[in-house]
């Protein structure tokens, strides 16, 4: 643990802004994440919260600010090609899943080791198996996302982030568009990620879920992160009034 | 009123008929052809908003829909043989043409229905869900290689029907082929109907081949687009 404290951390955001036209979206947000540390991000809607995983991949480009991703500088990376090798490190896992329909699971998962990292076909095929085994979906390989239900989706998603070999993974409010009984089978992979020491920066509303993952939690409001500590300090010792207010709300 | 189609026995009448149709079907496969290269490679510049070539694309793509197809075939036919171009044919040493009327048709066919293909494959490329194409971006795909590997496969799914329409009525306009003397199903229907008479029942068997070549092409494109359905996603 405290080899941790003392290394620099993985991703280090400092002072970032984001602007879509007039709307200011993120007014100087600073962040860490250690290695091997999981973290969550909650506030209300529209409070920044995706836009600050898009820029840790460089889906969105910054106004101002410097991100930090393992040797990566972000806010440099420019072209596809520069993006790819912070891609390879990085991977997303997204509310709507976000998979290819018109490929299979298995094709979901080896398409972008294959295509993108050149990586040779039957040994990322034989890798994607044990994934799919791993989130708990052996013999669903063949099939097509939509034959696939919300939640078995999802963990195709998760899978095929793994595929890629990451450092870190984001995710993206993942249940929120599940059917409740399908929420406990994607959290129990994600629990079990973060178990294993993958570095996980989650966006969620389940609050419970954050209690007992995080060893790190944020909390966003209005562009800002308004405060920051352990799960445990968060949520059952707030300062912030608007902490307070929120998780009057939520809890 | 009786229909005579006695001279549909006439063995002349039904090589000219069988080679009509021969034709035909060869101009609109090659037109087709042409008309697939030129949708995609016009989508896509568009889509992809590749610089200085999104003008000339919509350009083009607004002269040939907006022009009838035939003043189109006229102005190519008479243009490309003013200009002349000539083949040396390899075996007989001989200059032929290198814009015969034939080619003309080709080109004209795949100009047309290819213009209005730029728009058709466009839109299907428009409703791929941007949530898939940013799955892609975030595994590392550059704006290419999602095109290539996501957006194309899924957007041109997605144009099929209103590509169908396309393709038969590609068929169908290349009935204009008689007006530069190619000889396809309708010039071989006037010379029938010169020698005949036969007017009524020439054209109502004309009118019956293209309604089955059409159909055929339709049945074609169903089998295409069932083979590469996507399970579980649209219709």
């Amino acid at each position: 643990m405290t080899d941790h404290q003392q290394s620099a951390p993985l991703i280090e955001m400092r002072d970032v802004h984001k602007s879509f036209g007039s709307t200011a979206v993120l007014k100087g947000v600073s962040l860490s994440v250690r290695d091997g540390g999981v973290v969550c991000i909650i506030g209300p809607s529209g409070s920044g919260k995706s836009t600050i995983l898009r820029c840790i991949n460089g889906l969105m480009t910054i106004d101002k600010g410097t991100i930090r991703v393992g040797s990566f500088a972000v806010e440099t990376l420019k072209s596809d090609k520069q993006l790819v090798p912070l891609r390879h490190q990085v991977a997303m896992v997204f509310q709507q899943y976000n998979l290819f329909p018109h490929r299979t699971v298995l094709q979901n998962l080896t398409m972008a080791p294959v295509q993108v990292l050149g990586e040779n076909p039957a040994a990322v095929r034989e890798r994607a198996l044990a994934l799919l085994a791993k989130v708990r979906l052996t013999g669903k390989q063949h099939a097509y996302p939509g034959e696939l239900s919300g939640g078995q989706q999802q963990r195709v998603a998760i899978a095929r982030a793994l595929a890629m070999q990451p450092k870190v993974i984001l995710f993206d409010e993942v249940t929120a568009a599940l059917d409740p009984e399908m929420v406990s089978e994607v959290l129990n992979v994600i629990r079990d990620l973060a178990r294993e020491g993958m570095t996980c920066v989650l966006v969620t509303h389940e609050m419970r879920f954050a209690q007992e993952v995080a060893d790190e939690v944020f909390f966003t409001d209005r562009g800002v992160i308004v405060e920051h500590g352990p799960p445990a300090t968060i949520f059952q010792n707030p300062t912030d009034p608007r902490l307070k207010a929120f998780l009057d709300k939520v809890l | 009123m009786t229909l005579d189609f006695s001279w549909l026995l006439d063995p002349l009448y039904q090589k000219w008929l069988l080679r009509g149709i021969g034709t035909t079907m060869l101009l609109s496969l090659l037109g087709m052809v042409l008309m697939f290269v030129i949708g995609i490679a016009g989508a896509a510049l568009l889509h992809l908003k590749v610089r200085f070539l999104q003008s000339p694309v919509t350009i083009f793509v607004e002269l040939f829909r907006n022009t009838p197809p035939l003043v189109q075939l006229f102005f190519l036919y008479f243009m490309l043989s003013e200009i002349g171009l000539t083949l040396t044919d390899p075996v007989t040493g001989g200059r032929i043409p290198l814009f015969t009327g034939f080619t003309c048709v080709v080109l004209s066919l795949g100009l047309y229905n290819g213009a209005i293909a730029v728009e058709i494959i466009r839109s299907g490329l428009l409703a791929v869900p941007a949530q898939t194409v940013e799955g892609a971006r975030s595994l590392g795909y550059s704006r290419l290689q999602t095109f290539r590997y996501v957006e194309l496969p899924i957007g041109l799914r997605m144009s099929i029907p209103p590509m169908t329409s396309n393709i038969v009525s590609l068929i169908k306009t290349s009935s204009q082929a008689v007006l530069v003397a190619v000889a396809d199903i309708m010039y071989g229907a006037t010379q029938i109907m010169l020698e005949t008479f036969r007017n009524l029942e020439v054209m109502l068997l004309i009118w019956v081949i293209y309604l089955a070549i059409a159909s055929l092409a339709v049945l074609v494109v169903r089998r295409i687009a069932a083979a590469f359905r996507i399970p579980g996603y649209g219709s």
